[in-house]
Formats: C-alpha cells, sequence, structure tokens
C-alpha cells in the first residue's frame, strides 16, 4: 500500500486518519466521505461536495484523543461556521498538523470499535466490541485471530454481553451483520498482508440506519 | 512416541537404596501399576530396591531398552543422555529440575544436554517433568510415592505442565470415575511440547478426548491450527492469564488485548472447550460422553420444585431457554399426579408424581419434540423411594440404564444428577454406565460445556447429523 511505504519512509509510526481510512477503504470497507483541506481557501468547496451538516477534525499522524483537546468540530451547518471551526483547529495544530478533514457527519446511537493487534504468539487478531465512550469504561469486546472465517465474525458478534444493540432495538433496525462480518474479516485480511501494520482501531463505526461506517481510524505502524 | 507409553523395557537412572532417594519411587510405581517389562534401576551404590539390584556400570545394561527415566543432578543429566544414546535409548524422561525453570538464560546444563540428544537423535520429555503415566500399559514414572493402584482407566488423554497439577489431576479424575489412557507432564518442554503431545493423542487409539492444563503455548498459532483440525474434544485449562498488555500500546486494541482474551477467542475458534479448574475438567469429560446438544433449548425436570426454580436460574445464566411444552402433553403429565397440587410447566416440579409410568411417558415426549434440544433430570434418591417408583428405576443400576437407553433412544443429552445423601451419589457415580453430575446446577453447566463443544465443531463448519 502506498500510503504505508511513504509514511515508513518519512520515518513515521502511525498514519493519519485520513490516510487510514484509504487503507481500509482499499480493503472494502464503508469509510465516511471526506476532503482534506490544508488551505482555508478549498473549504468551500470541500463543503459543498460533502453536504452541511458536516464534521471537521484535526487531522495528523501525531494526534490522538481528538476529542479531549478540542480538535472536532461536529454538526457544522453553513460557510461561516465550517470557517470559524476551521480557522480555530488549525490554529491548534499549528506545526503538527496535516490539514482539517471536512468529513460527512455519520447520524447514529450505536457506536462500535473494530480492531487488530499483532499478538507474539497469534499473529494478527481481530477485535469487535461496543465503540466509543464505551470501549473502555466496559470493555465488552472479543478477538479472533486472522484469518477469520464468516462463522467467526458472527460469533465473535455474539461473545459480547452488548450484542443485543446489534438486533432491532428501541425503533433501530437490525444492524446489517453480513456487512459487520465482512468488515471484520477484512480487517484481518489487511494485517495479514501487511506486516508493516501494528494495530488499528477503527474507533466508531457507527451505525447508520443498518449499515456500518467506519467514522474515525487509526493505524499504528512498525 | 509410543514407546513412552508402551516401551519394552525401562532404565531408572538415579536410583539408591536409601530412604531419602526419590528414583526408586519411579521403579515402585511402574511395579505396583503392573507394568510387565523389564525395569533397570541404575545407580552409583550398589544395592537393592523393590526387588531389583542397582546396576553401578550402566554399561553393562542390555541393548534394546525403550526408555530412561533420568533422575540425577543438572550437571550429569548429559553424560546419562550419552549412555543413553551408546545403549540406543532413543526416549528419555529427564525428572531433574534445576534448568531454565531455575537459571533462565545461558543456562550451560540445558545446553549440553541439548545436545548430547541431538548427537544421538534422543527425543525426551522435560526437564524437570514427572513423565508420562499410562494406564494402559502400567508406565508410571512420576517419582514422588503414588497410589498407582487408584487410578482409573478410560480414553482421556492428559497433558499437564506442572508435576503437581499432574499428580492431582490423576487423583482427581480417578475419583470422579473419570478414568484416562494417559497423563503426559510436560515439564520444561525443552524437546518436546504440547504440540507434539496433541498431535500424538489426536492420533492415538485409546484416547477419545483431550484434556489439557496450560500455563504457557509456546508456539500459538501451530497449535491452534492443529486444535482446529481434531477430531476429538480439546478441553483446556489455561492458566497464568494475567493482563500482559502493553503500557506502550498506541491504539485502544493493543490496550485491551491481553492474553486471556485473545487465547479465549483462539480457543473459541478452534472449537476448544475452557475450563477454569480440574474439578470442572472432570465435569466436562463426563459431559462430553452425551449425545450432542445441538441447540439451547431444554426441556428440565426436577423432583423438588426449589430444585426446579434453582436449575431454571442455571439454564438462563448458561444461555438456555426453557421452551413453553405443548398444552396437550402438560394435561397428559398432570394426569399421572398424585394430589393434583402442581402445574406442570418447564422447568417441571415432578413433586407430585411418583410413577415409572410418568417418568417414561415425559422423558419420551419432550425428547421427542423437535424444539427441544436436551434435558436435564434432577432427581430425590433414596432407596426405599426408588423402590417405591419401582419398575426401570429400582435400583441406582437400573437408574443408569433407563436414562441411558433414553439417551441412546432419542440422540439427545440427558444431564443427570441426584438430590441425595452423598453416599447415593457416590454409589451412582461408582457403577459408572452413565455420567453422573455431583449437583443439579453443576448437571446444567456440564451441558453448557457439551453445547459449546458441538457448537465448535458447527463454526469449524463440520456437519453434524
Amino acid at each position: 500500500m502506498n500510503v504505508i511505504q511513504k509514511a515508513l519512509k518519512e520515518g513515521r509510526t502511525a498514519l493519519s486518519e485520513y490516510e487510514s481510512k484509504q487503507v481500509l477503504a482499499a480493503y472494502q470497507i464503508p469509510v465516511t466521505r471526506e476532503i482534506l483541506v490544508d488551505d482555508v481557501k478549498d473549504l468551500t468547496a470541500a463543503t459543498q461536495e460533502i453536504g452541511y451538516p458536516v464534521v471537521l477534525k484535526a487531522c495528523s499522524s501525531e494526534i490522538a484523543h481528538k476529542t479531549e483537546k478540542g480538535l472536532i468540530r461536529v454538526d457544522i451547518r453553513n460557510d461561516k461556521e465550517a470557517r470559524a471551526a476551521f480557522e480555530e483547529i488549525m490554529s491548534k495544530i499549528e506545526g503538527a498538523g496535516h490539514g482539517v478533514l471536512v468529513q460527512e457527519m455519520v447520524k447514529g446511537k450505536r457506536e462500535l470499535v473494530i480492531g487488530l493487534t499483532r499478538d507474539v504468539q497469534f499473529g494478527p487478531c481481530v477485535m469487535f466490541g461496543l465503540g466509543g465512550i464505551f470501549t473502555e469504561i466496559l470493555k465488552d469486546i472479543s478477538f479472533r485471530i486472522a484469518p477469520i472465517e464468516k462463522r467467526d465474525a458472527l460469533e465473535m458478534m455474539h461473545d459480547i454481553k452488548g450484542y443485543k444493540i446489534l438486533e432491532d432495538v428501541r425503533g433501530m433496525e437490525a444492524v446489517d451483520l453480513d456487512m459487520l462480518a465482512d468488515i471484520l474479516i477484512n480487517v484481518g485480511q489487511i494485517g495479514l498482508e501487511n506486516e508493516k501494520v501494528k494495530e488499528i482501531d477503527i474507533n466508531p463505526v457507527i451505525i447508520s440506519g443498518n449499515k456500518p461506517v467506519a467514522v474515525d481510524a487509526l493505524i499504528v505502524l512498525e | 512416541m509410543r514407546q513412552f507409553f508402551y516401551p519394552s523395557s525401562i532404565a531408572v537412572f538415579g536410583v539408591a537404596d536409601n530412604p531419602k532417594n526419590l528414583a526408586k519411587n519411579i521403579v515402585f510405581n511402574c511395579q505396583d501399576m503392573e507394568f510387565s517389562g523389564e525395569i533397570y534401576p541404575v545407580g552409583r551404590v550398589p544395592g537393592k530396591v523393590y526387588g531389583r539390584n542397582i546396576i553401578t556400570s550402566p554399561e553393562s545394561l542390555p541393548k534394546g531398552i525403550d526408555l530412561a527415566v533420568i533422575l540425577v543432578p543438572a550437571r550429569f543429566v548429559a553424560d546419562t543422555l550419552e549412555i543413553c544414546g551408546r545403549k540406543g535409548i532413543r526416549n528419555a524422561i529427564i525428572s531433574t529440575g534445576g534448568f531454565g525453570e531455575f537459571k533462565e538464560k545461558d543456562n550451560q546444563a540445558e545446553m549440553d544436554v541439548l545436545y548430547a540428544a541431538k548427537r544421538h537423535g534422543i527425543r525426551f520429555i522435560g526437564p524437570n517433568s514427572i513423565g508420562v503415566i499410562c494406564t494402559g500399559s502400567g508406565v508410571c514414572t512420576p517419582f514422588n510415592p503414588m497410589q498407582p493402584k487408584r487410578f482409573k482407566k478410560g480414553n482421556i488423554g492428559l497433558i499437564a505442565q506442572s508435576g503437581g497439577v499432574t499428580t492431582q489431576t490423576a487423583y482427581y479424575f480417578s475419583e470422579e470415575h473419570v478414568g484416562f489412557s494417559k497423563i503426559i507432564s510436560a515439564g520444561n518442554k525443552l524437546n518436546l511440547d504440547e504440540i507434539d503431545f496433541l498431535e500424538y493423542l489426536m492420533g492415538d487409539d485409546e484416547t477419545e478426548q483431550i484434556h489439557m492444563y496450560l500455563e504457557s503455548i509456546e508456539d500459538g498459532r501451530r497449535f491452534f491450527d492443529l486444535a482446529r483440525a481434531s477430531k476429538k474434544p480439546i478441553v483446556i485449562y489455561k492458566s497464568n492469564v494475567t493482563k500482559t498488555a502493553s503500557e506502550i500500546a498506541k491504539s485502544h486494541t493493543a490496550a485491551l488485548s491481553n492474553e486471556s482474551l485473545i487465547v479465549d477467542g483462539a480457543m473459541r475458534q478452534a472449537g476448544i472447550v475452557s475450563v477454569k479448574d480440574i474439578h470442572d475438567m472432570t465435569v466436562c469429560a463426563k459431559a462430553l460422553q452425551l449425545p450432542p446438544l445441538k441447540g439451547n433449548r431444554l426441556a428440565v425436570i426436577s423432583l423438588s420444585g426449589g430444585f426446579a426454580v434453582i436449575l431454571g436460574d442455571a439454564c438462563e445464566k448458561h444461555g438456555f431457554i426453557c421452551p413453553q411444552l405443548p398444552r396437550k402433553l402438560l394435561d397428559k403429565i398432570e394426569g399421572f399426579r398424585r394430589g393434583g397440587v402442581i402445574r406442570m410447566s418447564n422447568p417441571m416440579d415432578f413433586g407430585d408424581v411418583h410413577e415409572i409410568e410418568a417418568l417414561v411417558f415425559t422423558l419420551k415426549h419432550c425428547l421427542a419434540l423437535d424444539y427441544i434440544d436436551g434435558l436435564v433430570l434432577s432427581f430425590m434418591y433414596e432407596p426405599e423411594m426408588a423402590r417405591m417408583f419401582g419398575g426401570e428405576i429400582g435400583s441406582p443400576q437400573q437408574m443408569l440404564k433407563f436414562t441411558r437407553n433414553m439417551c441412546e433412544g432419542t440422540g439427545k443429552p440427558i444431564a443427570l444428577s441426584f438430590f441425595a445423601e452423598r453416599p447415593c451419589i457416590e454409589e451412582f457415580k461408582r457403577i459408572n454406565t452413565f455420567p453422573v453430575f455431583n449437583n443439579p446446577v453443576e448437571s446444567v453447566r456440564a451441558l453448557r460445556m457439551l453445547r459449546d463443544y458441538w457448537r465448535g465443531r458447527e463454526i469449524r463448519g463440520e456437519v453434524i447429523n
């Protein structure tokens, strides 16, 4: 993968969100529509292309935990708000940043996490669990060793205590489990086919309607 | 590998005729377990142990010895292997401790052992291993004093790392009337490791289930691939599962991963049943003797209303469903009641029914339902009461035969337990013609293990008939 090679050549140990999602997309994992903007004059074209409401996020391989640092602005509805948010974010990441991501705003109450880690014993292992702020608090997660088959993918979804969140609950549609299973299988493939990929976090994966979308992503390299 | 379990003869190195010598116990244990081959005690001082002369010049050992058991000080182990090599002995159990477990890095004694073994093409178990116990041949190489006569022969193959666990499991299994074919103590795994043992037991005709106690796995990937291909059930009690997540992990995924979670996932993926202690290994061993449990839906029958409630809780806890039974069937069962004071449902309180016909009728009809996958039967047992029931369940032998026939006839499992005086329960377990669990809740846990096993087979893509 080009983005991985490029990052390694630059001596980096992580991909930016934008780059990470390019890797995911190359493996048929649905990601948010987004445009990377580093000059304010390109902002309007980008917001028009994506369509309001949008999310603006600082994008850099150096920045994790964007929410805590005030580097994400959600539900931006017009050019004025967009410009203000852009300038504020840019001012905070001066020097370290690679730009601002203009991203479609994915609506959905259900947040999942999908990830990959490289175990000394077992090699690439795929993780599935509850996402967003619940990932660290509840640790409701399950692992499988890559490659995983469809049955494994379905089974690991069943493993978590919060499994019912995937069903038709409280007026929400049942999640497209086939699609979710494909994402899990493909994340495993990324690990198997790219030795330099050490860890992957896709958090959150938001369920929009009944379809999972990767809203934030981080790929760590070694 | 077979020669570790069925050697024609054994040489035991490190034997002395003094009360504190441990190697002589190896001679005793094999003899006591009626190993029929020749045993040659080898030591430095002439003497006699258990009627056998200690051989002081190992060069005088005859040719054709299949197995050496070595319990000499660590610094002499390599030399002993040299002797073995010269005498054509190609299999060894190294019981001596004080190798890698004592000094981890640059262990010269360890390197010497490996070199000697390699030079002579010797395969060895250990060091720091009490070796093997084989109920088929009577080979019993632990150096601790034991009661090998108590060991029950059966079809469980067991691999354990620690000697203490090996010994304890041998007793525990036997006390629970779960017989074993072979027990292997893996020790430091310097040469042969759990993968070699697993591979061997997978192809061993005397072994139908493979149980393992593991503290570490040497090559997780290979182990996992091998286990996944096993046609025999594999049951693992894994310890040493503390959190090992790296502190420098940059992602949530890496920070949240730990050996326990990943091993759990790997085991499920491979269709391995995971248990939490030695006792549950025996519960699982019994459960796996039952016909397949292909789903989650149980009929529960108890002779006590209280236990019916307890069983209902246990079923829910382990993810089982107790579906409503057809009203027509319940009406008929209610027709058998004596006082007519208990309404039938699922779990079913059989406290008001004291007829063997009623029990036969209920079991048959419940198991015949296509939405019932298995049955929990928790029986009150008292010899006097059994006589009251009479017929097919008048004695413990009959009771077990009756349940067994019911299982075989329907191809569905019955998890049987008794609430009775302990000697009564022991009596049932001793007869051992059908698995009896220690208490009602344990019987539900047993079905959970059985279900997990068959679900695992299904995940591996096997069609279960």
